[in-house]
Order: structure tokens, then C-alpha cells, then sequence
């Protein structure tokens, strides 16, 4: 896997810009010296990255796919399962693992085929519909859970301990990779990496670009179902308001992975690269004690961030068309 | 003004159909009815100059930040740093007169702080295109964040500023303002002023007619001789100055400033332009198309409202009659189609 990796990493130059940047801040996180790198940090930071990192590998099919469809609701979708979760599923008493296991992963797969079927079939620009699903479910979350409440499931609840390195929830992240993995030598990936490149090229030589879309999406909301868990287990109850952020940072954490949002070009590897770059950046920033500004400081970070590597992006490709 | 806007607007964009734009106009037309006739019946007293003034008050800084959306959308673009700029005017303006500035002073420094911000991101999102959206996104974040620091700093209270809020501008927005002694909130005259000019504007000068030429085809306007990455810097500067005025504006209606108060603006900019008939493709529709589209959206809340429906289910509701409006008018055609 690691050296599949670096020969990935050597290959595809829109990885420099996310792994030199994780250097970096890995370098730098060291020199502030505040415990990441013991047992208790990287646990803590696993728990703390893994609903982000899920959530950035959840719109990478979806962006892949083309058409400019980046995933505005998933983070309210993340969130859609997260409540239903805590309100319809452990308010009435079910908690069996497979039940709530299937529910979230089930219900981020429905859900996205339902957004891929209406951008197939009514041909509305991706963008819009998924506008309108952001819309719909940050209403929706509230409406099921006013406010940030509940219990996670008794089983679940250990879960969010951060104790050892390997929880279950390091387990949620290796599934993902294993899927994606898996994928990556179907003839699906191919297509899909054909499909948002140039979506006409890729009808006419006969690939079948809706059938691509829709399983981009339904891998998309099944990782969403994997990232609710996690959230879940994070934060060991509901909260129907975190949706919004989710989305901004999982569409910074893709853009940071040197994805295009404009398809074709993505990966796995990029936007976990992306995504725990976010997480050291953040955390970067809560070793300096800006007092009371810290929250906009980190804000402001983040915006510049994202503006940073949108250009560095178009840098890399200007370079290529050229070269 | 809707359908002389819109008469002129079609001859020119070669890829739009006439036929399909006036489908929107008059299906925005009729859906506002609708809604009328709906309040009317359902809602006990709907229909008074009392709440024709609120829904009127609420639809002028909608539509005022809705320009710089609907110029957006006119080349293809989406500006979502609005609501940023938007809560960092709320902020700013109250924090600089604090700060001993004389009110004026200070209003055209906001404006002209939001006219850079949107120049910036306007120069600096011009090669990403397609992208775009997520660095106006990240240049918004930039914005509030700082606009964030400078205000916070020596206060405990962050977000929020406390300042006497002038008595002037006060009455611009207040629900109870007066225009020379009529009962009419300023604003509300302001908003159908700019309007009128913007119309004007958009069909009488070269400029206007840059950006449906651009937005109908890139290639052509280049061989015209316009400056794209012109056209599109300044339409980027108008949408952050006009969500600074907004911003400021909203100052004046709630009495404090606070940074959250832009928020509902990332989507409902978005929803007013598309539920008015301007593609988010570029090249069709107009500002008067926005200010049915503001109205709908408007009247329909205010409907929800009296009907006893929370924000929540009011924002379930707009974001499903999302897709059926752009269906009605903006599909875009089969693959097979496209080749």
C-alpha cells in the first residue's frame, strides 16, 4: 500500500503541493512540541480527523464525476443521519449494531442516489440540486432535533474514548480505503475519471456515463454513512447544526488535495492528504494563544488557505497544459 | 420595467430561446399570484398595509444583495463571499464609528473595503472559472475573519458590537421609518431606485451589454473586443460593494451589529436569482427577472410565517421548490445532444 503510494505520489504532480504542505506542518507541529506524536495524541487526533477526512473522501467520486457537481449537502446529509440516528433509531430503543450500522450507511446511499437520479433525469447543473439538498436537510435536522442532544448507542459510546490508536473508528477509515482500493481496479474508476474529464468524449466511446454517476454518488453517500458514525462516536450524541461547516471544510480539504473541482483529477490519497492537512492546520493554530480572536484567526486561516491552493492549483495546471 | 428588461435582454443572448424566458418571467408572474391569492385566503390579515411594509422592507435588502448575484450569474458565476461580506459591514461600521469616526466617513470606507474585497476575488478567481464559487467562499472567510480580529480586539465580546447606531440610519431601515413624512421605510425606495438605474443600465450601456455578450458566448464577446477578465473584476467589486451597503443597511434595522447576520444570505441570494429566470449558465435573464424572483421568494415566507411554520420547515420548503424552478426553464439538454 505505501509504496503503491509513493509511486502514486511520484506520478501524479497534483500530490506535491498537499504532501509538501503536510510536511510542513508536521514539521511545525513538532517544533511547538505539544504531545501529537504520543499514543493518547494520535488517538485523539484520529477521533478528531476521521468525520472530516470521511466526509472529503465522501465528494471525491461525486467531484470526479464532472459537470462542476461538488457535493453542497453533505454535510447536512452527514448530519440528516447523525439525528435520525440518535432520535428515531436509538429514541425507540433499537440500537443493534447492524441496524444502526446499515441505517446510516443505507440512508447516505439512498439519499445520493435519489440526488444523482434527479441530475440524470430532470438535468439540473449538479450544483443546484445539491443546493437544494443542502437546503432541505439543514431545515430537516433541525426540525427532527431542535437542539444538540441525545445519546450515542451504549455500544458506541466507548467508541469516542480516544484511547487507543486502534478504536473502531481507525476501523470505519480502513474500510473506506479498502472500498476505494477495491474500485480503483474496476473498470468503474476508468470510466469515472473518463466521465469527468470530458463527459462527451467519454459517451461517444461508449461509456456509460450515467451509470458511472450514479455509482459515484451511492459510494459517495455510503462514505457519508461511514463519516455520520464516526461523527457520531465523536461527539457521542446528535447535533443537527454542524452540517454547514462539514461542507465548507470537506470542499477546503478536497480543493487542499489538489482534486479539480472541475473533474477528472482526484483521489483518494489527495483528499485524506487535504483533510488531515485542515486537521493540523487547526490544531497548529490552538497551540498559539490568540485568546479570545483564536476562533477567528483560525477562520481567517482557513479562508486564506483554501484561496492559496485554488491558485496553486491552477499554477500546476497552467504548467502542464504548457509542458 | 420586468418585461421591458426582459424584451431587450433576449435579442441579444443567441442561445437562449425568447419563448423560454418569458416561461419564467410568467411563471414567476403566476406563482406570485398564487401565493397572494394563497395569503389571502389562508392568512388572516395578509392582505394590509402592514404587512405589505414588512414583506416590501424584507424584499429590498434581499434584492439589494441579490445584484451582485444576478450579475454574477449573468457571466456564469456564483459570489458566495455575499453573507461574509454582508456580517463583516454589520460589524465593521458600528466598530469604525466607535473608533471616533464621523458616520459618513466610515459607511465609504465599509463600501469601499467591500468594493476591494470583491475586486479581489474577482481578479483572483478569473482563471479558475469553473471554481470560482469556492474562492469567492474562500476569500469571504478570509474577509469576516479579519473584519473578526480588528473588531474583537480589546473587547471580550466577540461577533457582537454594541455602538449607538445613528438616528438617520436608523430610520432608513426601520420597520417605522418615514420618507418625507410617508410612511415608507427609505430603503424600500433606495432598493426601487437601484433597481430602475440597474435595469437601465444593463440594456442602455456598452458595459450592460458586455456581460449578456460574455455571458452568451466568451468567444464572441472576445472577438467584440470586450475584456473578460474586465467584466468580470468589476462585476465581482459591485456584488462586495453591494453586500457591504447591505450589510450596512441591516445595521440599521436590527440596532447592533452582529456577524451572523448575513447567514441566511449564502442561499436565499442564490434562490432569488434562480427562482427569477436567470440561468446560472450565463447570458439570460436580468435584474427585473431577480426582483420577482425576491418577491416570490419573500411573499412565500411570509406565507410560511403566517402559516405557524419555524425556520427550519420554511427553509425545507424554498430548498425543494429549488429544483422544480430550474427545472421549468433551465434544463440543459441530453448528452446526446451536446456532441
Amino acid at each position: 500500500m505505501s509504496s503503491n503510494a509513493i509511486r502514486q505520489l511520484a506520478r501524479d504532480r497534483s500530490l506535491f503541493v498537499p504532501a509538501g504542505l503536510f510536511i510542513v506542518l508536521l514539521a511545525a507541529v513538532a517544533t511547538r512540541g505539544h504531545g501529537l506524536f504520543t499514543m493518547n495524541g494520535i488517538a485523539g487526533a484520529i477521533l478528531v480527523a476521521t468525520p472530516l477526512i470521511l466526509t472529503a473522501l465522501a465528494i471525491t467520486p461525486i467531484v470526479m464525476a464532472g459537470r462542476g457537481a461538488v457535493d453542497l449537502s453533505v454535510g447536512p446529509l452527514m448530519g440528516f443521519i447523525n439525528v435520525t440516528l440518535i432520535t428515531w433509531l436509538v429514541g425507540n430503543g433499537v440500537t443493534n449494531p447492524v441496524a444502526v450500522i446499515g441505517w446510516a450507511i443505507g440512508l447516505g446511499a439512498a439519499f445520493q442516489l435519489i440526488q444523482a437520479l434527479v441530475i440524470i433525469y430532470v438535468r439540473v447543473a449538479p450544483i443546484i440540486v445539491t443546493l437544494s439538498g443542502f437546503l432541505v436537510l439543514s431545515g430537516i435536522n433541525l426540525m427532527v432535533m431542535s437542539r444538540p442532544g441525545g445519546v450515542a448507542p451504549d455500544w458506541m459510546l466507548s467508541w469516542g474514548a480516544g484511547t487507543s490508536v486502534f478504536s473502531p473508528v481507525l476501523f470505519l477509515l480502513l474500510v473506506a480505503y479498502v472500498v476505494w482500493a477495491g474500485l480503483r481496479r474496476t473498470m468503474f474508476y476508468r470510466n469515472l475519471r473518463m466521465t469527468g474529464s470530458d463527459e462527451r468524449m467519454a459517451y461517444t466511446s461508449g461509456v456509460p456515463v450515467d451509470t458511472v454517476r450514479i455509482i459515484a454518488h451511492v459510494v459517495g453517500g455510503a462514505f457519508t454513512g461511514l463519516a455520520a458514525l464516526s461523527y457520531t462516536s465523536l461527539i457521542s450524541s446528535g447535533d443537527p447544526t454542524q452540517g454547514s461547516t462539514y461542507t465548507l471544510q470537506a470542499v477546503t480539504a478536497l480543493v487542499l488535495g489538489g482534486a479539480s473541482l472541475s473533474g477528472g483529477r482526484g483521489g483518494a490519497l489527495g483528499s485524506t492528504l487535504g483533510a488531515i492537512n485542515m486537521f493540523l492546520i487547526s490544531y497548529l493554530l490552538s497551540t498559539f494563544n490568540f485568546g479570545t480572536v483564536s476562533g477567528f484567526v483560525t477562520q481567517m486561516a482557513f479562508g486564506l488557505i483554501l484561496v492559496g491552493s485554488l491558485l496553486v492549483n491552477v499554477f500546476v495546471i497552467c504548467r502542464r497544459a504548457a509542458a | 420595467m420586468v418585461s421591458t428588461v426582459m424584451k431587450t435582454d433576449t435579442g441579444v443572448t443567441m442561445r437562449s430561446n425568447p419563448l423560454r424566458t418569458y416561461k419564467g418571467i410568467s411563471i414567476g408572474f403566476g406563482l406570485l399570484a398564487c401565493l397572494l391569492v394563497l395569503g389571502a385566503l389562508l392568512v388572516p390579515g395578509f392582505v394590509s398595509s402592514q404587512n405589505a411594509r414588512s414583506i416590501l422592507l424584507l424584499a429590498a435588502f434581499l434584492g439589494l444583495a441579490s445584484i451582485g448575484q444576478t450579475l454574477c450569474a449573468l457571466v456564469g458565476a456564483l459570489d458566495l463571499s455575499t453573507p461574509y461580506i454582508i456580517g463583516g459591514a454589520n460589524i465593521l461600521l458600528p466598530s469604525l464609528m466607535v473608533a471616533g469616526l464621523p458616520a459618513p466617513l466610515a459607511m465609504l470606507l465599509v463600501l469601499l473595503l467591500g468594493a476591494l474585497v470583491g475586486a479581489t476575488n474577482g481578479a483572483l478567481s478569473f482563471k479558475l472559472q469553473g471554481q470560482a464559487l469556492i474562492m469567492s467562499l474562500g476569500v469571504g472567510f478570509a474577509a469576516v475573519g479579519a473584519v473578526q480580529i480588528y473588531t474583537s480586539l480589546g473587547s471580550q465580546f466577540g461577533g457582537t458590537v454594541f455602538a449607538p447606531v445613528p438616528e438617520w440610519l436608523r430610520n432608513i431601515s426601520a420597520f417605522n421609518g418615514k420618507f418625507f413624512g410617508v410612511p415608507i421605510p427609505p430603503v424600500i425606495i433606495i432598493w426601487a431606485v437601484v433597481a430602475i438605474a440597474l435595469g437601465w443600465l444593463m440594456h442602455n450601456t456598452w458595459f450592460g451589454r458586455s456581460i449578456y455578450a460574455i455571458g452568451g458566448s466568451r468567444t464572441a464577446a472576445a472577438r467584440l473586443g470586450i475584456s473578460e477578465f474586465k467584466v468580470w473584476t468589476v462585476i465581482h467589486s459591485v456584488s462586495g460593494a453591494m453586500s457591504a451597503i447591505t450589510g450596512m443597511l441591516l445595521l440599521g434595522f436590527s440596532g447592533g451589529g452582529f456577524v451572523g447576520v448575513g447567514d441566511p444570505y449564502l442561499f436565499t441570494t442564490v434562490a432569488a436569482v434562480v427562482i427569477g429566470g436567470t440561468s446560472l449558465l450565463g447570458g439570460a435573464g436580468g435584474y427585473g427577472a431577480t426582483v420577482l424572483g425576491v418577491l416570490v421568494l419573500t411573499v412565500l415566507t411570509s406565507l410560511l410565517v403566517g402559516l405557524g411554520l419555524s425556520f427550519p420547515a420554511q427553509q425545507a420548503v424554498v430548498g425543494l421548490l429549488i429544483v422544480p424552478m430550474v427545472a421549468i426553464y433551465a434544463r440543459s439538454p441530453h448528452i446526446r445532444n451536446q456532441i
